[in-house]
């Protein structure tokens, strides 16, 4: 790019079609888009709407590294991008991808960010000043000499910002760059964009609603079309239009719909306003007939899990677990709630027996986790990890599902029956001889939970079981995780998102520095968001508008019953 | 052999050196300290890796496997020691696709008799070549007696690469064709080279790893007396030139 | 993860062409000689350099391994060394006053040349390591692979060992079963790992590229390092250190 053609768009897309090769259908189908100076735009879609190929058709990627058929103009700044070569187009438009661990290659921060000023031969004083002020954009300074794989999710994301910054690209492109992170490393990130969006102009692919209320123009993309775009409000306020797209609405929006509230209200404060100025009256008693529904916590059900005073050292020097204890019963639905470090995970990794105490105990079904055969163990509490990718290997879902059965040493007939009836359980029948790799992330989700499933464990443990996930497939894990609890299982989560603890987890347990500062029926927990804010955990708007009227309504359906309509 | 140097101007190629070497030492680090130790019968799975690598990746196994080990050698025991293993995982992440391609013109999926065959003839040298290599030079530097450490890796590298490659590369093989990454989908290879001069490289690579195999043995056990005394480092130094010469010409 | 100790000392400041080079002239000492007392000084000179680089403590660390390497080299060499005064026999193998005495000058060798290499790795930095080799010849994408290849460890290497913790929670048991059945255990663990890493070839070329990874022949380096006097010196001192000992012993 050699000069700058005054008054240009940033990026101007004219009749955009894209067909990969040995593919059928047209993942991009005729997009025209324009940017203007100086705006924010946001494009929302489903998964495989086209979102992706979008992005890579703006820095060249497509068609230069990714192969297909290319039709269409793009134009970056008034200039062609024909025939120009990914490295070319670096200089004008930056891409940063969802995955912050794919594109970070150097052992030390500051040379993570040098990279791309160093392969266009800047000089070195030019570089080290790039470096610096990239840096301070991203809040990042005074970590230059750190290795990159120190740094948490969120600070790893800013710094792939912070080495494309480097290159003083005019426009800034970001796919995805949130969905792994957790809430906080969210947060962070959101902080650093609403920071950029005055000096650079930026196109951002998000799924988080909630933080696209202040975008200029939101774009929505299925089926590689522009199917609307316009101002937040206006998109934000069609809500079937968003379900059908595979859109999590604003639930301030929904709820606003449904008690028919005309007003453009797109925050909470907003609808408090809005609604305390209707004169909206939260009904108390009904309010209390929601709380009489919760399970106590107190229940009378068979104490599976039972910890008492446990503490837990990885390294000898530092508490992870600083003595804290808990009973579980059968067929409760507990979610674990808390900040990265405060030691969610090795708390139920000790369930299992993945881990044993340094000091305390760790009863399961009324016997010491340390004298249980390890394999009887795992066999009695499943334990899904994470990232499904990290635990499937076989060639067939059949082949997958069957390993754990086969290692625990049920019989031939019997592994044949528990294979084919968990994966009807899990919504996967039929697909016996299938390729695990081939399923979409949700679907793979789901067979990491079935493969565990089908050893029949009493209690399921699952790390994190949305995480990654788009909200089609989250919801759908979501539901599947409700039916085997109401089949009577037990169900302990480790999640970061709080709609899922209130839509789903009857009992919430909040950790803080290796111990627990709260536990109660997931309503007790969320009316309380001082304590909760003290563990970096912000509730549901739905919640926080609740709290405000009287009490802690857990969706827009008991927000709505309560009041009054 | 061109395919060595060529291979650097693809981003993917140099892309996979770095996750094959990364891998490579992520899966040696934990066995790291007891692979010198004879006695020490715990299995070292990573020596599968090269194999597995070779045959997907080609010339970027070669690399990956090389810069590997240069790795796992961060962790302790970076020495002159560490020059010999490079060279010697670069020979055990070389020969396998280099003879595969000479000998058979499919996918390295072994459903078949003769494709065990083509995959046994494929391995085999390469494990012996990269134990002999090895052995040689730890043996000419003083540090571990031939017999003692040669032995120790090709045992566990044809164990570990005959029963665990097989089944790795027919769930891999499929997929990685999938996503494009099979070194063939990546860059242009030479084609194979003439008959007569391959055949020649892969006579000699078999002398080479037989004889110093066989003669580093003998030597290391004393079994030729008043001939070379322990003399490994020069008796076994003609073979490991046969092995390189073959290994190229192939 | 790595060896590398952050401390303000000489050896940590030298310009990492002088630490490789200097590493291969310090390994290169003990070749000099095979008896055990001549390679006392060369023990000792290692060791002064750990204290100077206040890295003792990685030695600490590995103090166990150390000393069963040397123990190691005396029996393995003891066996496999011929000589006159033969102690006792077993087999046909022979023990003799010569080769254990050779066993033990080995076995003093590997520990020199193990801490040098301690010395080595606790005052350099990766990044030094990789630009080092760059000026000693090597190209710059093999020195960039080997860098992101460093890189990319400690990631693959969390990722073992959560499959590991995931494939134990399906009932997998790693050390029952004959060798043959143990081995085949490892595919469960290697597909994952391998799966997982291969993955994101794409993702991360497209990553390079987007950073403008080839975009010229050319490419400035952010940091240099000056070879300084003391450079030179160092240099000039293990190189003499070599020639004086090859030619003494």
């Amino acid at each position: 790019m050699v000069s700058i053609p005054g008054g240009s768009e940033p990026v101007k897309v004219t009749g955009l079609s894209f067909t990969y090769r040995g593919s059928d259908g047209k993942a991009l189908d005729g997009i025209n888009f324009s940017q203007r100076p100086g705006e924010f735009v946001a494009i929302m879609g489903p998964t495989g709407a086209g979102k992706s190929t979008f992005c890579r058709c703006l820095n060249g990627i497509i068609p230069n590294l990714v192969k297909g058929d290319l039709q269409g103009e793009i134009r970056i700044l008034g200039h062609n991008l024909r025939g120009k070569r990914v490295q070319e187009i670096a200089w004008a438009v930056g891409l940063v991808f969802q995955d912050f661990e794919s594109q970070l290659f150097s052992t030390n921060v500051e040379l993570e960010v040098a990279f791309g000023p160093e392969n266009f031969c800047l000089p070195r004083g030019e570089i080290a000043e790039r470096v610096a002020t990239s840096l301070a954009m991203v809040g990042l300074t005074g970590l230059g000499q750190r290795d990159p794989s120190t740094l948490s999710g969120g600070e790893k994301q800013r710094l792939a910002i912070a080495s494309v910054l480097a290159m003083q690209p005019r426009v800034l492109v970001m796919d995805e760059p949130t969905t792994d992170l957790d809430p906080v490393g969210k947060r962070e990130v959101f902080g650093i964009i609403k920071g950029l969006r005055n000096r650079i102009d930026c196109i951002v692919v998000e799924h988080e609603t909630e933080e696209l209320r202040s975008a200029d123009r939101i774009v929505i993309i299925n089926e590689g079309r522009i199917l609307a775009e316009g101002r937040p409000s206006e998109i934000f306020a069609n809500l079937k239009f968003l379900e059908d797209n595979g859109i999590r609405p604003l639930q301030i929006g929904v709820l606003m719909n449904r008690l028919g509230v005309d007003e453009e209200v797109l925050t909470w404060q907003q609808a408090e306003e809005v609604l305390k100025d209707e004169g909206r009256i939260f009904d108390e008693g009904r309010f209390e007939i929601l709380k009489g529904k919760d399970l106590p916590v107190s229940g009378t059900g068979e104490v599976i899990i039972d910890v008492g005073d446990l503490y837990h050292s990885y390294d000898g020097a530092s508490w992870a677990l600083n003595g804290l204890s808990l009973k579980v019963k059968k067929g409760e639905f507990v979610a674990v709630v808390g900040a990265n470090g405060c030691g969610k995970t090795t708390l139920v990794k000790h369930f299992n027996g993945l881990l044993t105490p340094t000091r305390g105990k760790v009863e399961v079904l009324g016997r010491d986790t340390r004298r249980w055969r390890i394999s009887e163990l795992g066999r009695k509490i499943g334990y899904v990890f994470q990232n499904p990718d990290q635990q499937i290997f076989a060639d067939t879902l059949w082949d997958e599902v069957s390993f754990g059965p086969k290692n625990f040493g049920f019989s031939d007939t019997e592994i044949a029956t528990r294979v084919k009836e968990t994966l009807k359980l899990v919504g996967l029948e039929g697909l016996e001889d299938a390729d695990p790799f081939s399923l979409p992330r949700g679907e793979r989700q789901k067979l990491a939970i079935a493969s565990v499933l089908s050893f029949g464990p009493e209690v399921l443990i699952l790390d994190e079981p949305t995480t990654g996930l788009d909200y089609c497939s989250q919801r759908s894990v979501l539901e599947l995780l409700k039916r085997l609890n109401e089949a009577g299982h037990t169900i302990i989560i480790v999640t970061h998102s709080m709609w899922v603890v209130a839509g789903y987890a009857r009992r919430c347990v909040v950790m803080k520095e290796g111990r627990i500062i709260s536990d109660g029926t997931t309503r007790e927990v969320f009316s309380d968001e001082e304590l909760l804010a003290s563990a970096s955990i912000e509730v549901p708007e739905i919640v926080k508008l609740g709290n405000r009227f009287g009490g802690a309504t857990l969706s827009v359906n008991e927000l709505c019953f309560c009041l009054g309509s | 052999m061109r395919e060595l140097l060529d291979m650097w101007r693809y981003t993917k190629m140099v892309v996979l050196v770095g996750l094959a070497a990364g891998l490579y030492a992520a899966v040696l680090i934990p066995f790291k300290p007891i692979t010198i130790i004879p006695g020490f019968t715990e299995i070292r799975p990573a020596a599968v890796l090269p194999v597995v690598f070779s045959l997907l990746f080609g010339p970027a196994a070669a690399w990956g496997s090389a810069f590997g080990n240069i790795i796992g050698d961060f962790f302790g025991t970076l020495g002159l020691g560490s020059i010999f293993g490079a060279i010697g995982n670069f020979l055990y992440g070389y020969i396998p696709y280099r003879l595969w391609r000479r000998l058979s013109a499919g996918q390295p999926v072994i459903r078949s008799g003769r494709g065990l065959l083509v995959y046994l003839l494929a391995v085999i040298p390469a494990c012996i070549a990269c134990g002999v290599f090895i052995g040689w030079g730890v043996d000419l530097l003083g540090l571990v007696p031939f017999a003692a450490l040669a032995n120790i890796i090709l045992v566990n590298n044809l164990l570990v690469s005959l029963i665990l490659g097989p089944i790795l590369l027919s769930v891999l093989v499929p997929r990685v064709k999938r996503w494009g990454l099979a070194y063939g989908d990546i860059m242009e290879m030479e084609p194979v080279s003439s008959v007569r001069l391959g055949g020649v490289g892969h006579l000699l690579l078999w002398l080479g790893v037989i004889g110093g195999l066989a003669v580093g043995n003998a030597l290391s056990f004393s079994l030729l007396p008043g001939l070379l005394k322990g003399a490994v480092g020069v008796g076994v130094a003609p073979f490991i030139a046969l092995i390189i010469i073959g290994a190229f010409l192939v | 993860m790595f060896l590398y100790l952050e401390r303000d000392t000489p050896l940590h400041t030298l310009n990492p062409v002088t630490k490789i080079i200097g590493l291969v002239l310090l390994l290169i000492l003990p070749l000099s000689t095979t008896h055990p007392l001549g390679l006392l000084p060369s023990l000792a000179f290692v060791l002064f350099l750990l204290y100077l680089a206040k890295a003792f403590r990685n030695l600490r660390r590995m103090w166990w391994f150390v000393l069963l390497l040397g123990a190691v080299s005396i029996v393995l060499w003891s066996f496999f060394r011929q000589g006159q005064t033969i102690l006792f026999r077993l087999g046909f193998l022979s023990v003799s006053r010569e080769s254990v005495l050779y066993g033990l000058g080995m076995g003093i060798r590997l520990n020199v040349m193990l801490i040098s290499g301690l010395v080595f790795l606790s005052c350099t930095k990766v990044e030094e390591f990789t630009l080092g080799l760059r000026k000693l010849g090597l190209p710059f994408s093999m020195s960039f692979a080997l860098s992101l290849a460093f890189r990319l460890v400690p990631l693959f290497f969390t990722t073992a060992s959560t499959v590991l913790q995931a494939q134990r929670a399906r009932g997998l048991d790693l050390k029952r079963g004959s060798v043959i059945q143990r081995v085949k255990k490892y595919v469960p663990l290697l597909i994952p790992i391998f799966v997982y890493a291969v993955r994101n070839t794409d993702q991360l070329a497209m990553a390079l590229e987007s950073r403008g990874f080839g975009a010229r022949r050319e490419r400035t380096y952010y940091i240099e390092y000056q070879m300084k006097k003391i450079d030179l010196a160092v240099l000039l001192f293990l190189g003499a250190a070599d020639v004086i000992s090859f030619w003494l012993l």
